[in-house]
């Protein structure tokens, strides 16, 4: 058993100095939530000595904190072998301080039978260095028509459904399907989303949009959406989680829905706005769109606040191809695992919008909590280190992701994670 | 005044490009009082118009005028039905740059489709079209043609009539005027009227708001059913509530106002029969300022194609 | 520096009119017009007129803009400012006498005959500048130039006219 002593690093959760001493290292986690073999102690700088066989690593002005878990994610890649995929997005997320994520099903993740789900924990088993556990379908190949086997996905551990980015128009066919999955335990995370009013647009209806001839999506299209998932929940007493809520007004519903939903928002929407959309640049072409400045403000007060519980990072690899096109044809999606905590430290807690506590909470324990229910193990969460001295100006190399579509290309920022 | 390669947009172009591409458009339309109509400006040139999107009007507007410059032209058809979605256009750019083409005119229903075309060609790119973009080209013959006929472009009120919303022309002819000095209005259906208040652009509901702000020229869109997936507004009300109709022509008629319409015209949508031999009618001089400020506009630019590898 | 001032350019331009006069008489049924090579050329052909007319001696103005024609266009990449050419009558049948400041690389007067036979087809056309410089790169003569220059000198000649610069002067 290798020790390592480190010494004098910053607990980010409160500033406090500390040391901490483990055993073991934590390189490889299961697919579906097995031990890590680590184990170590805490305890304020100075207080214990390190031990005599202890490797010794100073992290002065460096921070300590559970690892980030992160709660909507897309690992597959057009033209990639599923497990290379997954390999890929695993070490994205471990670069972005990303322990443990939840999966959405895509085309070739087709979380809706238990081969599907088999072949992917297997695949996680061989090819993942993080936590992955997989978000089942809703409806089968989540084409919104008939409910998927929820009593066999359950019984294959899991327990968040979602669509993925498509929103159910049938909302017969949800408001039962709540009803079952009710019964079951099980918690529905879904965007809000009219597609009547939002198929037709390419980004956000705004000044940009007008400017550079583009449709615009309505912000009533996601609040109609969430207001009636919200409703469809009571109705059916369904646990429910919002996906990626984008504007100020879905706030707003969700601060009158109270504790009952929880939310979460994509980090790109609390750091960029539809601006940044500039001369057609796809690698901001998201869904839901970068909305105005003063629904990234109000998005930033709901976590703060508690009303939007955790930041995710919606990461979505496009086959750089598809990038190239033109900004109405090519795919939505950003990169998020790869530059998440590097992200979140240079444009929020730099920049004084968000705490360290608070974005600890909103990509830690919060998603946790949901994921995993209250006893969250620390298996899932290991710790790691954040170096925030190192500045890197971000090149496609820099990327494990191996796709092009991040918003930081080519652009600062600060920090590094070591996993202990 | 810097060379530029590209014409994309109105909003890219400096004030001296702007003047510059307006003062030549004059001398342009000279050459066609000349016994010869052609002068050696780009003999040995390659001018290939890459239309995504029919269009007869604009894609013989730019070949007579690269003709009357003495280019050779070549036209590439691109059958849309061909068109795999997205693929074409990447494909295409390659075949493009094996052509060893000089200058490039596109027109295509996706907005930006010419800027990347134009990132990745040395050739010299014009917009004749893109989705709901822009028309930079049709931006200028259009202020050449209120230069022409008023003198000067500042100072003048220009209210824009129809579908501003899927309207590349408003966009572009607005945004040129208004760098002239102009002051321009937009007036159409309210699904058909995007948020401008940025733009400082008035909107207007009514002819009667409009014929108030005592304008020197109403520029009447087309209605563009052909852009327009779902109804926008109740069928067979527009002639009567935005048209020009018999009564409202009397009227425009009486205040000498001027009528334009980039063409071609819906007879009976935007404009009533009376309306198309209306004596201060400009649509056909713009046709014929088409072709010189697309000359000015060919001359302006400068291709980097001296060196093709 | 070698200065030509005022008086001695104003004597060129009558000993110049003359010129053209006595052309004109000796084929009197050939109308005439002076057609300026913009800019000073068309200012030279208009002071011409002037003088030819105190001689009763009858000549259309014309005024070229050859820059369409030249043949370094596709080697500028910020393209000269074109000015209106003016031509308010059929040059068929005329004699035209293009009039320019300076001839040098007989580039410019390539230009204007291009640009001229694209009017029409005169009778016949000459040639005439205020002041003509060694350095020939084309098969290019003046009928008439009112000095010679024979300036080894870099900066070349520079031809003012009051009408738009301080004074009248070459200087070379």
């Amino acid at each position: 058993m290798t020790k390592r002593f480190i010494k004098n690093a910053t607990w980010a959760a409160d500033g406090s100095q500390i040391d901490i001493l483990l055993e073991g290292s934590s390189n490889m986690s299961d697919g579906l939530g097995g031990s890590m073999p680590v184990s170590g102690s805490i305890s304020p700088t100075g207080q214990n000595a390190p031990p005599a066989d202890a490797e010794i690593i100073d992290a002065t002005n460096q921070f300590i904190l559970p690892a980030l878990v992160d709660m909507h994610a897309k690992v597959s890649q057009p033209g990639k072998s599923s497990s290379l995929a997954i390999k890929l997005a695993s070490e994205a997320a471990r670069q972005g301080g990303i322990g443990s994520m939840l999966v959405m099903p895509t085309k070739s993740h087709s979380f809706d039978n238990h081969a599907d789900l088999d072949s992917f924990r297997d695949a996680v088993k061989e090819q993942s260095c993080i936590h992955m556990c997989p978000a089942g379908h809703i409806s089968i190949g989540g084409k919104g028509e008939q409910q998927a086997p929820y009593d066999t996905l359950a019984a294959r551990g899991v327990r968040i459904l979602s669509d993925a980015e498509h929103s159910p128009s049938n909302l017969l066919m949800l408001q039962r399907a709540m009803r079952y999955i009710a019964e079951l335990g099980l918690c529905m995370a879904i965007r809000g989303d009219v597609a009547a009013l939002s198929h037709m647009g390419s980004m956000h209806h705004s000044e940009t949009s007008y400017k550079l001839g583009l449709h615009g999506i309505p912000a009533c299209a996601e609040e109609i959406g969430i207001e009636t998932l919200i409703r469809l929940a009571k109705d059916t007493k369904a646990k429910l989680h919002i996906q990626t809520v984008s504007t100020a007004e879905g706030v707003r519903i969700l601060q009158r829905a109270g504790d009952s939903v929880s939310a979460e928002v994509a980090l790109h929407h609390l750091i960029f706005s539809h601006e940044d959309i500039a001369d057609y640049d796809t690698s901001f072409k998201t869904q839901p769109p970068l909305r105005d400045k003063s629904d990234r403000e109000a998005l930033l007060a709901a976590i703060k606040e508690g009303s939007i519980d955790c930041i995710v990072s919606d990461h979505t690899p496009c086959a750089p191809f598809a990038k190239k096109q033109d900004f109405h044809t090519a795919p939505q999606g950003m990169l998020g695992l790869d530059t998440f905590l590097p992200a979140i430290y240079s444009k929020l807690i730099k920049t004084d919008k968000l705490s360290w506590a608070e974005v600890i909470r909103a990509c830690s324990s919060r998603p946790a909590e949901i994921l995993y229910g209250h006893e969250a193990h620390d298996f899932i969460r290991p710790l790691i280190l954040f170096n925030p001295n190192v500045s890197r100006s971000i090149e496609a190399s820099d990327l494990p992701s191996r796709c092009l579509n991040s918003p930081f290309l080519g652009a600062e920022l600060l920090g590094e994670v070591s996993f202990l | 005044m810097k060379p530029i390669k590209d014409l994309l947009t109105i909003g890219a172009l400096s004030d001296a490009d702007i003047l510059s591409i307006l003062d030549n458009a004059i001398a342009m339309k000279e050459i066609f009082t000349k016994s010869v109509k052609k002068v050696p400006v780009l003999k040995g040139k390659s001018v290939l118009t890459l239309f995504y999107e029919p269009s007869t009007r604009t894609r013989s507007s730019f070949e007579v005028a690269a003709d009357r410059l003495s280019a050779d032209i070549t036209t590439f058809s691109v059958s849309t039905s061909s068109v795999v979605k997205g693929e074409s256009v990447q494909d295409t750019i390659d075949t493009l740059m094996s052509m060893k083409m000089d200058y490039i005119i596109v027109r295509h229903k996706n907005s930006g489709i010419p800027g990347i075309i134009a990132k990745h060609s040395k050739a010299a790119v014009i917009n004749a079209g893109d989705g709901s973009h822009a028309h930079p080209s049709q931006a200028f013959l259009d202020a050449f043609t209120i230069r022409e006929k008023f003198g000067e472009v500042a100072g003048k009120r220009i209210i824009i009539i129809g579908d501003i919303l899927h309207s590349r022309v408003a966009r572009s002819t607005s945004l040129i005027l208004k760098r002239l000095g102009a002051e321009v209005a937009y007036m159409g259906p309210g699904p058909l009227v995007p948020p401008t208040a940025h733009t400082g652009i008035t909107r207007f509901t009514n002819w009667e708001q409009a014929f108030a702000w005592q304008p020197d020229v109403l520029y009447m869109l087309r209605v563009q059913n052909e852009r327009m997936d779902a109804p926008f507004f109740p069928a067979g009300d527009y002639h009567k509530a935005f048209g020009v109709t018999t009564e409202r022509l009397e009227r425009i008629a009486g205040e000498n106002l001027v009528i334009m319409h980039p063409g071609p015209v819906n007879r009976g949508v935007e404009l009533c029969d009376e309306a198309m031999d209306y004596s201060n009618s400009l649509i056909n001089t713009q046709v014929e300022n088409g072709i010189a400020a697309r000359m000015s506009i060919l001359y302006h630019l400068s291709p980097q194609t001296k060196n093709h590898d | 520096m070698v200065h030509i001032r005022e008086q001695a350019i104003d004597q060129a331009m009558d000993d110049w009119a003359s010129f053209i006069a006595q052309g004109a008489k000796q084929d009197p049924s050939t109308p005439i017009a002076l057609v300026g090579l913009i800019s000073h050329g068309d200012i030279l052909a208009q002071r011409l007129i002037k003088r030819l007319a105190e001689q009763n001696c009858q000549a259309r103005y014309g005024a070229l803009d050859i820059t369409l024609y030249r043949d370094d266009l596709s080697m500028q990449s910020i393209k000269p400012a074109l000015r209106s050419t003016y031509l308010p009558f059929s040059t068929d049948g005329m004699k035209l006498i293009l009039i320019d400041d300076v001839v040098y690389t007989g580039r410019t007067i390539r230009a204007a005959l291009n640009a001229i036979f694209d009017y029409g087809r005169p009778a016949k056309v000459e040639l005439h500048c205020l002041a003509e410089r060694q350095g020939r790169e084309l098969p290019i003569q003046p009928n008439f130039s009112a000095f010679r220059v024979t300036d080894e000198g870099a900066d070349g000649v520079t031809v003012q006219l009051s009408e738009i610069d301080e004074q009248d002067s070459i200087s070379y």
